[in-house]
């Protein structure tokens, strides 16, 4: 069987910048009648002052309940009435605010977009803040505190980073922040973080670039820069976290299940493309070494599609690479937490080239399947123009990943995959999860 | 802000949509659908059969999820790790998934490697190796996979709903994928009959979708029938759906120090082929189907108890539910409930506003082009033709229907296909904190469960 090299990505786009820094990515595909809008404001919990964690994503909640000219519920009811979908996301390095629309709705999304980026103020009032603040207490609940094994995410960050850096809290924070989050917190967070300076606006679809700039420049002109936004809280930190931190957390669950996180180069580095592909060989699909040996041969591992490990994309100074490893009933957890051990610091010795082509292909796939729709593309034009100045990436970011080595991944996983460097999470099923919890 | 534009724009006129243009045909003695959509370098292979959860053999629930999973587990000169390298080392990625109505397996594949992928496809259906050691690993890989997911509350009230809806030993009373103890009393023998039922070239349809300009989708079809030689199909004697006939009750699922009680609310419904299939469909999304529905309204942005709140008819072959649920936070327990009970009354007895069905009918009609975005979802509405045995217009004409329905069909369905005096509600949550006050509610008797999970 001959493998074919597939097609790389090859979208068209052009970025401009309107006088008052909004920067503003358009690219034509006329494939369906639709088009994708999507804001990343560069403000994410990474920005997040001390006791006021969690506070960036309730003010995401906060953004859909009206502005200038839009009324509480207008923005949900006009989009849907045009047919479209929306929704926004909060985490650690962005804030993101999308539409999908047919395309002769594009200037209700654009409006209302804009009107939010400069008139948010006029809607926020107290009975707001109070009912979406029970709403995000309430998402809190049903993705965490209420999830077998929920725990999990706020003990990496707790745990990787350490304290005082901008990653060392988890993007939904603590109730306690969350019920002190004051109105007047939400109107300083607005003045600080929210302009067309501060933004990037991508716009994928059915449209035609030269109309669109016009309605952006239309809408979204008049909105003042602010000028200047408060620098970046310090990232620096050590390479590695310099030994291994190991918790057991017994819990209301199953089966035990073991966390691995590793401090190591954000998203952006060298490093970090090649962490994807030793992602991808160890613990990425069927064909994975994890899958091969702790599901296939050992029976140690829950893994029914091979899918174990995955690196975050945070750019301020670290990030992780982390596995997952729910047990097998009956397996023995230390002898699963050892086999993994083995295997992972095994990638040190070396990887083949048939490891190295099933990576690049996986990785290839992926990708292309991420950027297969309008919004998928559009919300990655905004994610990579704001974190690196450059939408170009949307080509060219595969073909820098599929240039790394088999010997690149040997390395990063030398130096980053190793004991002195990982949070090992222990969930141990609990008689009386309440108190365990 | 004097910078923004007050006035909302108007809208220019709408562009043409409609369903992908696809043929049918056969190639090799075996169906074919295949659908050209330009600008699609990840194209789908995927075969659909007719053996889903309602042709499994009493006592046997979970089987079919079993036989799909062990197709790729070792077939033709693979094994199971082999034939996992052989479909990533074409960047393909294998998908299997069974329901209620339908087996369906396949890759999403770079169209160039199309045909290699239907050669794999065709091994994993037509020569698995369903070897004992491999089928007994499945099969307990699939009971831990069981007991984890009903570790979490939806999944565990979804199987409590499903039984105390249906009638005990019709098919819909356990959850599609089965339960542990059926799936973990599965022999390897009824796995390998259910295959030899399931999966004969007259009882399949293969599903193509992508950029098929350079593409030989004949030679793709060949490789998956040619020479495939069947057995005799199974004939699936099903149960014919029946619910249970106590009436309205609340069924608490105890899990003590739950922060949260997850709601689910509903009784039985009609099938797919329902005549009142678009009223019935659009009066729930103004109920609960969309953000501004009454049901998200009401308990989220009115009341602050949850993160969301739905509500849906979900139409099988056969039969059907309506659901509503919620995940609300335990104090609440009880005043959800009767919140989410209320509007569903509400909407029956008075049914939807002329501006809640314009909201609704656009929305619907709009997101047809969003929903089919790619070859993944053109190839899952195809497959959705062939279960349901429904024309090859008919993404067109339901669209066409969507903007025609009027506020008395919407209205007439709400008042004959909402039950409120039937609603069966499961809890799942802290029983303790909760089961007094779903008394005081009046919505029927409330039985505690003890949870097993």
């Amino acid at each position: 069987m001959l493998t074919v090299v597939p097609v790389l990505p090859d979208y068209p786009y052009t970025l401009h910048t309107l006088d008052n820094g909004l920067r503003v990515v358009v690219s034509e595909d006329h494939l369906a009648p639709v088009a994708a809008v999507n804001v990343w404001y560069d403000v994410g919990s990474r920005h997040e002052s001390p006791g006021r964690t969690g506070f960036a994503h309730l003010f995401e909640h906060l953004m859909f309940q009206g502005s200038t000219h839009v009324g509480r519920n207008d923005h949900f009811g006009l989009i849907s009435a045009a047919g479209g979908t929306l929704n926004g996301t909060t985490w650690c390095d962005r804030t993101n605010y999308y539409e999908t629309v047919p395309a002769h709705h594009l200037e209700t999304a654009l409006w209302l977009e804009a009107d939010r980026m400069g008139g948010l103020l006029d809607a926020l009032d107290q009975q707001n803040l109070d009912n979406q603040r029970e709403v995000v207490k309430n998402e809190k609940r049903q993705t965490r505190d209420n999830q077998p094994y929920g725990a999990w995410l706020d003990l990496v960050h707790t745990h990787a980073w350490p304290k005082g850096h901008p990653y060392q809290h988890s993007t939904i924070g603590s109730m306690a922040d969350l019920d002190a989050a004051s109105l007047e917190d939400a109107r300083g967070f607005y003045s600080t973080w929210y302009g067309p300076d501060n933004a990037v606006l991508s716009i994928v679809g059915d449209v035609d670039t030269d109309a669109t700039l016009a309605a952006v420049r239309r809408y979204f002109g008049g909105i003042p820069a602010k000028g200047a936004y408060p620098p970046s809280p310090p990232s620096d930190l050590p390479a590695r976290i310099g030994e291994e931190v190991r918790l057991t957390v017994p819990d209301r669950v199953p089966v035990p299940r073991v966390f691995v996180a590793y401090r190591c180069p954000p998203f952006g580095t060298p490093e970090f493309d090649a962490l994807e592909l030793a992602a991808i060989v160890l613990g990425g699909g069927r064909g994975c070494r994890l899958y091969k040996s702790l599901v296939l041969d050992r029976g140690l591992l829950q893994a029914p599609d091979g899918d174990v490990t995955s690196t975050w994309p945070f750019v301020a100074g670290a990030t992780v690479f982390i596995a997952d490893l729910p047990a097998r009933e009956g397996a023995d957890i230390g002898e699963l937490e050892a086999a993994y051990h083995e295997i992972a610091e095994g990638l040190a010795d070396g990887v083949t080239e048939a490891e190295m082509e099933r990576a690049r292909a996986v990785h290839t796939s992926m990708w292309l399947h991420h950027l297969a729709t309008v919004d998928g593309r559009a919300d990655t034009f905004s994610q990579l123009t704001t974190l690196f100045g450059d939408p170009g990436l949307v080509n060219a970011l595969l073909p820098r990943q599929l240039a790394v080595t088999a010997g690149d991944v040997a390395k990063v996983a030398r130096e980053y995959l190793r004991p002195d460097n990982r949070v090992v999470l222990v969930f141990e099923p609990a008689e009386n999860a309440e108190e365990a919890a | 802000m004097s910078g923004l534009v007050a006035d909302r724009p108007t809208p220019g006129p709408p562009r043409p949509w409609s369903f992908p243009k696809f043929e049918r045909r056969e190639v090799a003695g075996g169906r074919v659908i295949t659908c050209h959509l330009p600008g699609k370098p990840l194209a789908v292979i995927s075969l659909v059969a007719d053996a889903g959860a309602v042709t499994e053999p009493a006592g046997k629930e979970g089987v079919a999820e079993i036989v799909v999973r062990a197709l790729s587990e070792g077939a033709g000169p693979y094994d199971a790790y082999g034939f996992a390298v052989a479909g990533e080392r074409l960047g393909a990625t294998w998908r299997s998934h069974t329901d209620w109505d339908s087996l369906r397996c396949g890759f999403e594949v770079p169209v160039g490697d199309l045909v290699g992928a239907a050669e794999l496809l065709a091994a994993a259906v037509r020569e698995p190796h369903l070897d004992e050691p491999s089928l007994l690993r499945v099969r307990d890989e699939r009971v831990d996979e069981i007991r984890l997911d009903q570790s979490q509350p939806g999944p565990r009230a979804g199987a409590a709903f499903g039984s105390a809806v249906w009638a005990a030993g019709c098919r819909y009373a356990v959850p599609d994928g089965g339960t542990a103890e059926t799936v973990a009393a599965l022999p390897p023998d009824d796995i390998r009959a259910f295959h030899v039922g399931g999966l004969q070239p007259d009882a399949v349809t293969l599903i193509v979708v992508g950029d098929l300009d350079t593409v030989d989708t004949d030679a793709a079809a060949r490789a998956v029938f040619a020479g495939w030689i069947g057995g005799r199909a199974g004939t699936a004697t099903t149960v014919p759906p029946e619910p249970r006939v106590e009436g309205r009750r609340v069924v608490v699922v105890d899990r003590p120090g739950s922060v949260q009680s997850m709601l689910y609310a509903g009784h039985d419904g009609p099938n797919r082929r329902t005549p009142d299939y678009v009223p019935m469909t659009t009066m729930a999304l103004v109920l609960g189907g969309m953000f501004n529905s009454r049901l998200n309204y009401r308990l989220r942005e009115d009341k602050g108890y949850s993160y969301g709140a739905f509500g849906a008819f979900d139409t099988r072959r056969d039969a059907g539910v309506f659901l509503a649920r919620s995940a609300v936070q335990t104090e609440v327990t009880a005043p959800a409930l009767a919140d989410a009970v209320a509007e569903i009354r509400t909407m029956h007895d008075g049914g939807a506003t002329a501006a809640e069905l314009e909201q609704a009918r656009s929305y619907r009609a709009g997101v047809f082009p969003i929903n089919f975005a790619g070859p993944g979802a053109v190839a899952a509405g195809l497959a959705d033709l062939v279960v349901h045995d429904l024309p090859d217009d008919h993404y067109d004409r339901l669209r066409q229907e969507v903007l025609d329905v009027d506020l008395d069909a919407v209205n007439a369905a709400a008042a004959t296909r909402l039950r409120p005096d039937d609603l069966v509600a499961v809890v799942v949550g802290d029983a303790s904190a909760v089961v007094d006050e779903l008394r005081e509610t009046g919505l029927g008797p409330v039985e505690v469960l003890t949870d097993e999970g």
